[in-house]
């Protein structure tokens, strides 16, 4: 089991809950934890397929290649207040606005 | 006060407001080299994208908003010529017009400490996971950008 925690607008996308509890198996990575909370939330899913939600392990922002293990701290992190996205890795996306619910 | 809780003293993220004049303070006693400070300071605004609003609530990632802080002052005490860089934010339910967020820059020079200062608040936004959501006469909305 891994613990995914929400902050902003991705809480009210799915279901005000601070938290989502997904049952991760071993020798998985930040693609398989997608693919979980896709199933349980399509529309949170897509905003991550999008690049306009990032996901982050450890407190940095993570790859769909990143393992993740039980222990790690994983986050779902919509777009900052302040502006876009920083590219601090050549493959993360600088994101602009996006509609809002 | 040690060595470290000083250091922690730089950069903070909290609820309660800050005194301006405190932390101008707190930055010009770090370094007796010190001949210009530079600051900036947010403040809540009561319209935001053609809407009212009425408040401001901040959520923020604790843990990771305190580590993008200290690698924001980091970097901005090796790359620009400044003796010390003071990084302030609140979270909470923020009222029109009460603080937000304080970058205090302290230089040998002005030039040093307007550039430091302007880089941190730009870097800030940009890389700092908070959140900011304006409450407005028709409902919340999260502000997913600006400038």
């Amino acid at each position: 089991m891994i613990t995914v925690k929400l902050f902003g607008m991705t809480k009210s996308l799915a279901d005000n809950q601070p938290s989502l509890t997904l049952a991760l198996g071993k020798n998985q990575s930040v693609k398989n934890v997608i693919e979980l909370v896709n199933k349980r939330y399509p529309k949170l899913g897509e905003l991550i397929y999008k690049k306009k939600i990032l996901v982050s392990v450890n407190q940095e922002i993570a790859h769909e290649d990143t393992k993740v293990q039980e222990s790690d701290e994983v986050a779902l992190l919509p777009p900052f207040a302040g502006g876009a996205f920083a590219a601090t890795k050549p493959d993360v996306m600088r994101m602009g606005s996006h509609e809002r619910r | 006060m040690s060595a470290v809780e000083q250091h922690d003293q730089l950069v903070r993220v909290q609820r309660e407001d800050f005194s301006v004049d405190a932390e101008i303070n707190r930055v010009r006693s770090r370094s007796k080299r010190i001949g210009g400070i530079s600051i900036f300071l947010g403040t809540a605004r009561d319209h935001s994208k053609g809407r009212d609003v009425d408040g401001i609530t901040f959520e923020h990632y604790e843990g990771m908003a305190q580590k993008k802080l200290r690698e924001i002052r980091e970097r901005a005490l090796k790359d620009f010529d400044i003796l010390e860089l003071l990084i302030v934010h609140r979270y909470g339910e923020i009222t029109i017009g009460e603080n937000i967020v304080l970058i205090v820059a302290g230089a040998e020079h002005r030039a040093d400490a307007f550039r430091a200062c302007q880089w941190a608040i730009d870097e800030l936004k940009q890389i700092t996971p908070i959140w900011k959501l304006e409450h407005t006469p028709s409902g919340e909305v999260w502000v997913e950008e600006h400038p």
